[in-house]
């Protein structure tokens, strides 16, 4: 009787400290399965937003641990083969717009952000997003550094045919140029129409355009 | 309150003035918050919190004074600063807000979904039960260090999942949270971003919120922040207290261990 309780006690213990020393990191597998479910637990949205939690194969790629750093040269290129097949140009062919209306794009950053089931919709659309993180016009204090400075664009490269091809597809799906970079895919992910791209485009490269001056 | 109010448009103009000053004279942004750092309008929310949780409230009239914040019942001393952690009773890692909702639920029998209507002020207001709440709960560890610790698979699986969470790409932007919060010394516009990915940078984030925010004279919470974040990356609603806002805290407050506590932080 005596022996049975202090057996019993020895395997409580024991059985307690082996649980206390099998918790321990979870591997990816269990880590992106847990993770996962988090994602669409957490957020309410209608089946038409599902989409913006949903990753396409290059966001999976491109959200590995630890940033693009780690990424394989085979998963690089995949990326930008993905990329340069996403971009889309505008049925006129034409990828020059109005400089003027790239100007005011430029500094907006409004349209289709979600608030209580209600999205966000900005005049003249959604807004380029570019000040939130490119220093634009010279002298310009609020304006962000998360990407190169742009003041100057077009003075330093021209208006080619191959600059303004360059530029287009850079803002259409950055990630054809540079893998994972931290630009959004405006064109490629629909946040910007191909005629506004092409406004984008003017913007940066236009003589007459404030980026230039 | 109108005390309150006349102190917040006070604190608020003190700011623009010295941002706008210390921007013209040196181009240092960070001047004018650290001026307001020591003299936070924040302040005055503690003593909100600290009358709501002795007071007797809610269908079962009790306070919050049973409140285990993972220290024991009513001990707040360093609770915050080791917050978020498992918790036997719900089987599942909270962090301050999710536990303020389990007491004020489970001791005092409020509506969990009538406390998370309002637990995001608006702007300009008086503020939420669960804002200033958390702010008193978190000001008892002010001083002392940070410290979430790693021990219950739960919390290996909440560090785990945050840490896939915060690199997480998706939506019409592509940001996961690395995309603002990687490298140093970035700004989105004038705003300085905190680096997450450096020490300083999570021990920032752990030992400053509850924060005062300037622009919308109340103080918010962490909560407050993700929802702010989700938002400009163009996701959908995230809702109050949920395993992914708990799995990214954890991940950050973790990596931000000994850091000193100091709240309310202060932000723009």
């Amino acid at each position: 009787m005596n022996t049975n309780y202090i057996k019993w006690i020895i395997f409580v213990i024991s059985s307690a400290f082996l649980v206390a020393g099998c918790a321990s990191f979870p591997d990816h597998a269990t880590t992106q399965q847990l993770s996962e479910k988090m994602v669409y637990d957490a957020f309410s949205y209608a089946p038409a937003h599902k989409k913006r939690l949903d990753q396409d194969r290059s966001q999976k790629i491109c959200s590995k641990i630890g940033g693009p750093a780690n990424l394989s040269q085979l998963e690089a290129a995949e990326v930008v083969k993905l990329a340069r097949a996403s971009i889309k140009y505008p049925t006129s062919g034409k990828l020059y717009g109005n400089w003027k209306t790239g100007a005011k794009l430029a500094y907006s950053g409004r349209g289709d952000r979600i608030r209580n089931g209600k999205v966000e919709k900005a005049k003249g659309g959604n807004g380029a997003l570019c000040q939130n993180c490119h220093a634009l016009e010279p002298g310009q204090i609020n304006v962000g550094n998360m990407g190169p400075a742009l003041t100057g664009y077009g003075k330093q490269r021209g208006n080619s045919a191959a600059i303004v091809k360059y530029t287009y597809d850079k803002i259409y799906n950055s990630w054809a140029i540079l893998p994972c970079s931290n630009m959004p895919r405006l064109g490629a992910n629909s946040h910007l129409t191909p005629e506004q791209i092409t406004h984008m485009v003017a913007y940066l490269l236009d003589p007459k355009s404030p980026i230039n001056k | 309150m109108e005390l309150k109010r006349g102190l917040s448009l006070t604190a608020g103009a003190m700011l623009l003035l010295t941002m706008s000053l210390s921007a013209a004279a040196q181009n240092d942004l960070s001047v004018g918050r650290k001026m307001l750092v020591e003299d936070n309008p924040g302040e005055l929310w503690i003593d909100q919190g600290k009358d709501l949780f002795y007071k007797k409230r809610g269908p079962k009239n009790v306070s919050l004074e049973k409140c285990d914040f993972g220290m024991g019942p009513g001990k707040l001393e360093g609770a915050a600063a080791s917050l978020p952690r498992y918790f036997d009773d719900t089987d599942r890692v909270e962090d301050l807000e999710s536990r303020l909702i389990t007491c004020m639920t489970n001791l005092q029998g409020m509506d969990r979904a009538k406390i998370i209507k309002s637990a995001i002020s608006r702007p300009r207001s008086k503020g939420s039960e669960i804002e200033a709440l958390a702010l008193f709960v978190t000001s008892k560890s002010n001083g002392m260090k940070v410290n979430v610790t790693l021990s219950h698979q739960k919390e290996y699986d909440a560090y785990k999942a945050g840490e896939y969470l915060f690199y997480r790409r998706s939506g019409q932007t592509d940001f996961g949270c690395v995309q603002c919060h990687g490298e140093d010394k970035k700004r989105v516009r004038l705003q300085d971003l905190i680096n997450m990915t450096s020490t300083p940078g999570a021990q920032e984030v752990a030992s400053t919120w509850p924060a005062y925010r300037g622009a919308h004279y109340v103080v918010r919470t962490m909560q407050w922040r993700l929802n702010d974040c989700v938002w400009q990356m163009r996701l959908p609603d995230l809702k109050y207290g949920t395993d992914y806002a708990i799995a990214l805290t954890t991940f950050l407050n973790h990596r931000g261990n000994d850091a000193v506590m100091q709240v309310p932080g202060f932000k723009r």
